[in-house]
Order: structure tokens, then C-alpha cells, then sequence
């Protein structure tokens, strides 16, 4: 099991550092903005493996929030977009 | 037995999430992009709260889970859709591999409409008489450049 | 809507009388309001075909699932393959969906099959526009994603 969970936490590192070299490299706002989103659930599965890996329930509550805000930041910066802010950052 | 389950969602959940991450790097606009990341991050997700589930086999933990596998399948989609129309509204170029776009088409530059094609005569007279939508797309030529 | 509003009021009403406040109670209060509603369906027009929307959206669920993981393989087989097979672009698909909830839920479920993304309805609300990742063969996409709407619409109508 151990040696299970240390792969999926090495797996889910790898796909982190791969959005993050998107975040990096834009070129525009949405195209972060998508990279942001992906990066949350990318995290909302690593606490879940977290929680795994602890044998502690608490951690979902911080799942919980996680997608809650991820999703609300989408909305937002889609909301910012559409009324016309700056396109390239 | 369950304990081969968890061992298998776990490892499907991270391979999806890696797909995923795959995919925004390598593909080429924003909206194929966002075909990869939505679907296959959300998949990814659910596939590891049920293995949390699972491991736990317990009513609050299940029920915590199931919150968050219902509510990641309720916004993904609403996110996505947002993120696409401002992302194709504000005139960011497709790919080059794409090989129709039937929208560029029914917006209306006039009117600031989006037609359906469908529309009678007397509707489209009332579009022209009523000009008070918000612009939401730059001109043909700046998307073909 | 309304008639599996009046379906979870029967479950707490046996809830209470039972005074056994456990899932597993609510879920019998459940069966039992079905069974229920099932019966008195001939009389009461607003309960009308409740009972048989219930094997419908099982096989809805099945059908949606099997749809979700073949889309989901064909994405997948063409990110990690190098050249790219993909042929992206929208198309326009005219609505049968009338009401604002019928449209929301057959834009939220085109959205979540991969390989295509609904990007926006016109003013008039006869059509969605959708990115398509595979447009190589239209007409069964198209057709496809008819058969989608037909049967959402048969769950909620």
C-alpha cells in the first residue's frame, strides 16, 4: 500500500510541475486561468491521497474548499474577462 | 480485495490527473486545451475520493466524498463553458488544425446578436431596431489574422 | 420535479412516524413513497408517468458512463500519441430543449463527454454552439449527441 501511495504522490507531482510550465508559459489569461482550475484538482486529489496516507478523515474538509474556490475564481476571472480587461498580461 | 481496489483507483485517478497535465502542455489552443484538462481532471478526482471512500467505509467520510464527486460534476462543466466563451469572445485565435467554425458566421457585428439561422424575418427587423447589446467579439478580420 | 418533491415528503412523513432517523429508514420511506405514488399515478394528472422516469434515468446513467470512458480513451490516445489525429472546430446543433433547465442540463452534459465543449446558445435559444475535438465524421457526432438529447429530455419532460 505504502509503496502504492508514494507512486501516486510522485505521479501527481509530475502532472503539478507539467501545469505549472503552462502557467509559466501563458501566452494569454485563459489560458492560466485553465492551468489555475487544473492545478486545484490536481490538489484536491493529492489531499485525497494525503488523506489515504494519514489514515486521517479531516483532510476532505479541505477538499471540500478547494473545489469550492477553484470553481468561484473560474467564474470570476471569466466574468473579469468578458467585461474587457486586459487580455495580454 | 478492496484493498487491490483502492490500490487501482488511486493509480487510475493519478494517471488521468497526468493525462491531463499532458495534455495542457501539448495542445495547441485554448479550447482543445480545455477538452483535455475539465474531463479527464474531474474524472481524476472522483476516481480518487471513491478510493478515499472505500478506505475509510464510513457513513460521514462516504457522504463527504459524495459531496465533493456531486459538486465537481455539477461546476466543471459551468467553469469550462465560461472559460471557453470568454476565452472565444475575446478573440483568441484557433489552432490551426481546426477545420470549421460555424459561429463566426451568426454573429451579428450590427446588432451584437447571436443568430441561430432559424430566425423569421419580423425577429431579425426587431434585432435591427433594438441595438442595445454589449459587444462580445472582435471583427472577423482580427480573428482570421 | 413537483412529483418527487411530494416522493421525498412521503419518506420524512415515515421518517417520523417510524422515529428512526438512519439512511438506510430514509431510503425505505423512499421505496415506500414510490410505490405509493405509483399507485395513485392513474388519478392525479401532475404525477403522471413519475414511476417509469426512474428505469430511465438508470439506463440514462449506464449510457452516460459507457460514453464518458470510450470519449475519454479516444482524447487520451491522442494527447500521448505525437502526431495529432484531431480535427477541432464548432459546429451549430439546433435545440429540441425549449425550457431554460432542459437546456442547461443538455449543454452541462455535452460539455462533461469529452471531446466536445459547449461554448454558447444563440439569442433565440434554437442553437448550441459546440467545440468538437473529432469532427472528421459529423454526421455521427452529430447524431450522437442527438441521441444525448433525446434521451435527457426523456428524464426530465
Amino acid at each position: 500500500m505504502q509503496l502504492v501511495i508514494y507512486l501516486t504522490f510522485a505521479i501527481l507531482s509530475l502532472a503539478m510541475i507539467l501545469v505549472f510550465v503552462r502557467l509559466m508559459i501563458g501566452p494569454t489569461l485563459p489560458d492560466r486561468v485553465v492551468a489555475l482550475e487544473l492545478l486545484a484538482s490536481i490538489m484536491v486529489g493529492m489531499i485525497g491521497a494525503y488523506a489515504i496516507y494519514t489514515n486521517r478523515t479531516g483532510f476532505l474538509d479541505v477538499a471540500i474548499v478547494m473545489a469550492l474556490t477553484a470553481f468561484l475564481a473560474a467564474v470570476g476571472f471569466a466574468r473579469f474577462l468578458e467585461r474587457g480587461g486586459p487580455r495580454h498580461d | 480485495m478492496i484493498d487491490w481496489l483502492i490500490k487501482i483507483l488511486m493509480l487510475a485517478s493519478a494517471a488521468f490527473m497526468l493525462l491531463a497535465a499532458v495534455g495542457i502542455v501539448r495542445l495547441p489552443d485554448l479550447l482543445t486545451r480545455m477538452h483535455a484538462t475539465t474531463k479527464a481532471g474531474a474524472l481524476g478526482v472522483a476516481l480518487m475520493m471513491l478510493a478515499v471512500a472505500l478506505h475509510f467505509a464510513d457513513s460521514v467520510v462516504s457522504a463527504k466524498t459524495l459531496a465533493v464527486i456531486l459538486f465537481i460534476f455539477i461546476t466543471a462543466p459551468i467553469a469550462a463553458h465560461v472559460i471557453g466563451r470568454a476565452g472565444y469572445f475575446t478573440g483568441l485565435p484557433l489552432c490551426e488544425q481546426t477545420i470549421k467554425d460555424e459561429l463566426v458566421d451568426c454573429y451579428d457585428e450590427k446588432s451584437h446578436r447571436l443568430l441561430s439561422g432559424l430566425e423569421t424575418e419580423e425577429e431579425l427587423e426587431a434585432y435591427r431596431q433594438n441595438l442595445d447589446m454589449k459587444p462580445r467579439i472582435r471583427t472577423k478580420a482580427q480573428r482570421l489574422e | 420535479m413537483i412529483a418527487f418533491m411530494w416522493n421525498l415528503l412521503l419518506a420524512l412523513i415515515w421518517v417520523v412516524l417510524t422515529g428512526d432517523l438512519s439512511g438506510i429508514n430514509l431510503f425505505a420511506g423512499l421505496v415506500l413513497g414510490y410505490l405509493v405514488l405509483g399507485l395513485m399515478q392513474r388519478q392525479v394528472p401532475i404525477l403522471r408517468g413519475y414511476t417509469s422516469r426512474l428505469p430511465r434515468l438508470i439506463r440514462f446513467f449506464f449510457f452516460f458512463i459507457k460514453e464518458l470512458v470510450m470519449a475519454n480513451l479516444k482524447v487520451a490516445f491522442d494527447i500521448v500519441t505525437p502526431i495529432w489525429h484531431m480535427q477541432p472546430g464548432v459546429i451549430a446543433l439546433p435545440l429540441e430543449a425549449r425550457t431554460e433547465m432542459e437546456i442547461t442540463m443538455v449543454a452541462n452534459l455535452i460539455s462533461l463527454t469529452p471531446g466536445t465543449l459547449s461554448l454558447d446558445v444563440s439569442d433565440d435559444r434554437r442553437v448550441l454552439f459546440i467545440h468538437a475535438m473529432f469532427l472528421d465524421d459529423e454526421e455521427a457526432l452529430r447524431a450522437s449527441l442527438k441521441e444525448m438529447e433525446r434521451r435527457v429530455l426523456e428524464i426530465l419532460r
